[in-house]
């Protein structure tokens, strides 16, 4: 699904560059969990962040399902981000001005789906995450794993192929961090949704199936 | 989608209470005053367009300068259209006018004056579009004493529209037969005649005299004919028949004329440049016309407001770009393309522009009466009538939104959504210094406004308090006195016996009347006619002088009690005695034709008078020659008394008594005088405005950018006032990056300022300069407003207990 063929990243610092990702290959297959971990600065969220088409390698090949992502139009990749990747942030990002309904709905209105089957759709993901009676009260109302849950459910209202999850709970207390786990693991067993988590917990990656270790940019 | 727009548009807005009252609020004054003046400049610009063939219509002018004295009028000689007509078939039709400022209508017993009427050939219902009510427009004018009156002049004296064939008693002379009745003229025609008079029976009207400029004369020319054309016409027509005819009368040729470095020139304005240019130098006006500067003037004006309005809203947006950039992330994370957040953003300030816009339209119609007022003309907000008006209006809109809009839209829809996420760009410090630029145009152009405001109001108490040469205070003006006829006398004895009553005047040629003459002299008996110098000549009696306050500098005034031969004696101006070039002038002699140039009248000069104005003081003073002749136009009373309308009444007691059932009219010189600059004294008043609106906008712009700021600042102040800060302190620390702008401003706008506004005042020949404790007044006004708006937001900030502000953090 996802081809990484000698992948580099780095930043211009003063006369010099700042290599974040050094050389990586990697490789993940159709309805895999991988739990990316290492520590601080090694470049773990750079790697996340190529994966999602968010930034772009300073060199290497990237394929995804097969497609060399470099050759891609802006707009095939703005494609991608409608359907095939949904993102989960640490930080949530929810828009304060629109309910969790409506939240939720927002991915479904760029890619322009009739209104009837929008409504299917949410009161479906809502319904699966329990959240039917909280979908007309906005962010701030909310703790912060049930945010967390609302961002997981707009992820994956579009029905992608690849959720990345950048330290989906690093804002979260562990029992909260469960919950999103388990939520992680169910959409991967049920759904077959390819998940690629960062993350700093032993714990949260035991949920996933492998583990790619990373430190100074390269893959152990 | 689009309803998800502005869904979180309302939302945003509603949860920025005070940043959108800000920005609706300066946006609805900023596009209030749009409307105000795009309705002002499309009135102004419709002028004479009512003409369904407008653009073929022009006026026929003439600029005559011979030996150093000018003849510039609208009027051209009676001869002139026809022959155009006779000559050319690309001119199709012409029609000449003379207007005429007062005719008595007899109404049952009571004569009344009416100041609109005119003589016109019977072509004027094909050349202008002046729809009848009644009567036959090809024929209502032909035959010799009939009249076509306006709706309302036929109300007046018929009450009712159907009176074709009715008669009317005019100018106590003649029965006119009504033959039509037309619409009122629109307000906006160069000209408004409620009695239009068949010229039919003016002689001269079919005269062959090439000399006499007795009309205002319009033709209409042929589709595709233009100005140039016509221009190279009239060039055509002044060599062969004007210059003949200067031949034969004057024994002088044009060529001589031109080899002197004069010129006879004929020319073609178009209509609709009437209303704009007709009057510049041209004193033969039929109505006080429009000034194509103040259509300027008001345009900007307009437009900058508006400009302070759209940069409040692009420093509001920037300020909080930050909360709006994190959403640019999420929502390209989620597969947004950039056009449709443009989109986004533009529908948030086109809703804003939107909401701010019908609080526009209604605020507009509240305030159009007082605006009309104001500008003294009728304006109409009716926008059934004129669809043209929406297409305008949501034309603004887009425009506005657009410009308010444009930051957010496509410098914050370009963020990488990476950047955003991660949390650079998150301060919103980057566009400081955006803001600050566009902060300091706001005060440019409020600065300019004030510095506008106080010059204008210095050049009309310039006005007021000018030395003018004659004194207009308490001078009670009678007009149109002809009816007294042989009573004149009588009549001016039985007022000065009035208590009260100082002294009394008879003329028409008043410095604030509109009798004017200006016929030719010569200062040598045997000169060559080319010599000829034209001035203004008046016939006055020998109380004018005495009457209205004047100054004799050398001579004496008129006593015919005691110089007999007074009757041939003259008084000049100050101006007259430079032109003429006499040492001393006093004892010399000037020439003037009796009929014709053969036969030369003598006058001697007595006196020399201080120079005053007669004329506006946009205009310097001309040569003008005094005479002493009887003249009943108008009666002028100097008074002294504490119950002026009690003695109004008794002199209209004495009047009703001598002419029973004449119209008995008078003023008072001052308003006279005033109404001179009441074009400008409006403008003055609507810049008053305009500037007060451009500051409190420009003031509610920096209010938000305050309360931005020491929103941002809460931690650094909470901290600052932990280890010790006063309040003076922290409302220094927060107002003086404003008041360094605001500094910045003022230092931009003064020249700006001395260049506009001095060019405003070179209009007036007369005018105050532009001292320099205006830009000094201007600055402290403008610093004062802006400190007192920041302030108030950084006291509050100030005053904040700092645990509480640190606390949130």
């Amino acid at each position: 699904m996802i081809q990484l063929k000698h992948i580099s990243k780095h930043y211009p610092v003063g006369f010099g560059k700042n290599e974040v990702l050094k050389d990586v290959d990697l490789t993940i297959f159709p309805g895999e969990f991988v739990s990316i971990m290492g520590p601080s600065g090694s470049g773990k969220s750079t790697l996340l962040h190529i994966l999602g088409l968010l930034e772009e390698p300073s060199t290497g090949e990237y394929l995804f399902e097969g497609e060399p992502v470099q050759r891609m139009s802006e707009k095939k990749r703005t494609q991608l981000h409608r359907g095939s990747i949904g993102f989960v942030f640490q930080a949530y990002h929810l828009i304060d001005e629109l309910t969790v309904y409506e939240n939720i709905e927002t991915p479904l209105l760029y890619k322009n789906m009739p209104a009837s089957e929008r409504k299917s759709r949410v009161a479906d993901v809502l319904d699966r995450f329990n959240m039917v009676a909280k979908k007309d009260l906005f962010p701030n109302q909310l703790s912060g794993g049930q945010q967390q849950l609302v961002g997981i459910a707009r992820a994956i209202v579009a029905e992608p192929r690849v959720i990345l999850a950048d330290e989906p709970t690093g804002n979260l207390h562990s029992d909260q961090a469960r919950v999103i786990m388990q939520m992680f693991k169910h959409l991967n067993e049920t759904d077959k949704i390819t998940i690629i988590q960062v993350t700093h917990s032993e714990q949260n990656a035991a949920f996933g199936h492998r583990v790619i270790e990373i430190r100074d940019g390269k893959i152990q | 989608m689009f309803k998800n727009y502005l869904k979180i548009a309302w939302r945003n807005l509603w949860k920025q209470k005070v940043f959108t009252l800000i920005n609706v609020g300066g946006l609805t004054i900023g596009l209030t005053v749009g409307l105000l003046l795009l309705l002002w400049v499309k009135n102004e610009l419709s002028y004479d367009r009512y003409n369904t063939k407008w653009d073929r219509i022009y006026r026929l002018t003439t600029d005559i300068h011979v030996n150093g004295s000018d003849f510039i009028s609208s009027q051209v000689q009676d001869v002139m259209g026809p022959t155009l007509v006779q000559d050319y078939p690309q001119v199709e039709k012409f029609v000449r006018l003379q207007p005429q400022r007062d005719i008595m209508v007899q109404k049952g017993h009571e004569t009344l004056q009416e100041k609109k009427a005119a003589w016109a050939d019977s072509s004027i219902f094909e050349v202008f579009t002046l729809p009848l009510l009644a009567g036959n427009p090809k024929t209502a004018l032909t035959a010799p004493f009939s009249v076509v009156l306006s709706e309302t002049a036929a109300r007046k004296y018929f009450q009712s529209t159907d009176i074709v064939g009715k008669m009317l008693h005019i100018n106590n002379t003649a029965d006119y037969r009504v033959t039509g009745v037309m619409k009122d003229m629109p307000d906006a025609s160069h000209f408004h005649f409620d009695f239009l008079l068949s010229m039919s029976e003016r002689a001269n009207s079919r005269s062959n005299n090439w000399g006499n400029h007795d009309y205002y004369t319009y033709v209409l020319v042929r589709p595709g004919v233009d100005n140039a054309f016509l221009n190279a016409r009239l060039k055509d027509i002044t060599y062969k028949y004007v210059s003949p005819f200067y031949q034969q009368i004057l024994h002088f040729s044009l060529e001589e004329i031109e080899k002197q470095g004069s010129h006879v020139r004929y020319a073609a304005m178009p209509l609709s440049d009437i209303h704009f240019y007709a009057n510049r130098a041209d004193q033969s006006f039929i109505e006080p016309s429009g000034n194509i500067q103040y259509v300027y003037i008001f345009s900007a004006a307009g437009i900058f407001i508006l400009l302070i309005a759209c940069i409040n809203f692009m420093n509001l947006s920037t300020a909080r770009s930050a909360s709006r950039a994190r959403e640019v992330g999420v929502r390209k994370t989620l597969g947004s393309q950039r056009k449709q957040l443009i989109l986004q953003f533009l529908s948030e300030s086109w809703l804003i522009c939107a909401m701010a816009m019908l609080l526009a339209l209604v605020a507009a119609a509240i305030l159009l009466p007082f605006f009309s007022e104001m500008a003294g003309k009728k304006m109409t907000i009716n926008l059934l009538d004129q669809p043209q008006l929406i297409v305008y209006f949501i034309g603004l809109l887009l425009i506005v939104g657009l410009l308010a809009g444009a930051y957010p839209a496509f410098f914050l829809s370009g963020f990488k959504p990476l950047q955003v996420l991660k949390g650079k760009l998150l301060s919103g410090s980057n566009t400081g210094g955006l803001r600050s630029a566009l902060v300091v145009v706001q005060f440019v152009i409020s600065s300019v406004l004030i510095i506008g405001t106080i010059v204008i109001y210095n050049q009309l108490q310039y006005i007021q308090h000018r030395q003018i040469g004659y004194d207009r205070r308490q001078v009670l003006v009678l007009q149109n006195t002809y009816p007294l006829y042989k009573q004149v006398n009588a009549f001016r004895e039985a007022i000065l016996r009035i208590p009260g009553v100082e002294n009394g005047t008879m003329t028409g040629f008043l410095p604030t009347g509109q009798y004017r003459q200006s016929p030719s002299f010569f200062k040598d008996r045997n000169a060559a006619i080319k010599d000829a110098i034209t001035t203004e000549a008046w016939q006055v009696d020998q109380h004018y002088i005495p009457t209205l306050g004047m100054k004799v500098v050398a001579g004496r005034n008129f006593d015919p009690q005691n110089f007999g031969t007074d009757s041939s004696a003259i008084i000049i101006n100050e101006t007259a005695a430079k032109m003429l070039g006499f040492k001393d002038p006093l004892g010399k002699e000037l020439y003037d034709p009796k009929t014709d140039v053969s036969d030369l009248r003598a006058s001697h000069i007595i006196g020399v008078i201080k120079d005053f104005n007669f004329n506006s003081l946009h205009h310097p003073v001309t040569p003008l020659i005094l005479r002493l002749q009887e003249e009943r136009g108008s009666m002028a009373f100097r008074v002294k008394t504490d119950h002026i309308q009690d003695l109004v009444e008794k002199v209209r007691q004495q009047w009703d008594a001598m002419v029973p059932g004449q119209p008995f009219l008078y003023a008072f010189m001052d308003n006279e005088f005033n109404t001179l600059y009441q074009a400008d004294q409006r403008t003055g008043n609507i810049f008053i405005w305009f500037a007060v609106l451009a500051i409190i906008v420009a003031c509610l712009g920096l209010a938000g950018l305050a309360i931005f700021t020491a929103e941002q600042r809460t931690k650094e102040i909470g901290i600052r006032k932990v280890h010790g800060a006063s309040v003076t302190d922290i409302v220094t620390l927060l107002s003086k990056d404003f008041i360094k702008l605001v500094l910045i401003a003022i230092v931009i706008a003064t020249p700006l300022a001395w260049y506009v506004m001095n060019g405003w005042l070179d209009d007036f020949a007369y005018r105050t300069t532009i001292h320099w404790w205006v830009f000094l007044l201007a600055g402290c006004i403008a610093i004062v407003i802006a400190l007192f708006t920041v302030s108030f937001q950084s006291i509050k900030a100030a005053l904040t207990n700092p645990i509480k502000s640190l606390k949130t953090e």
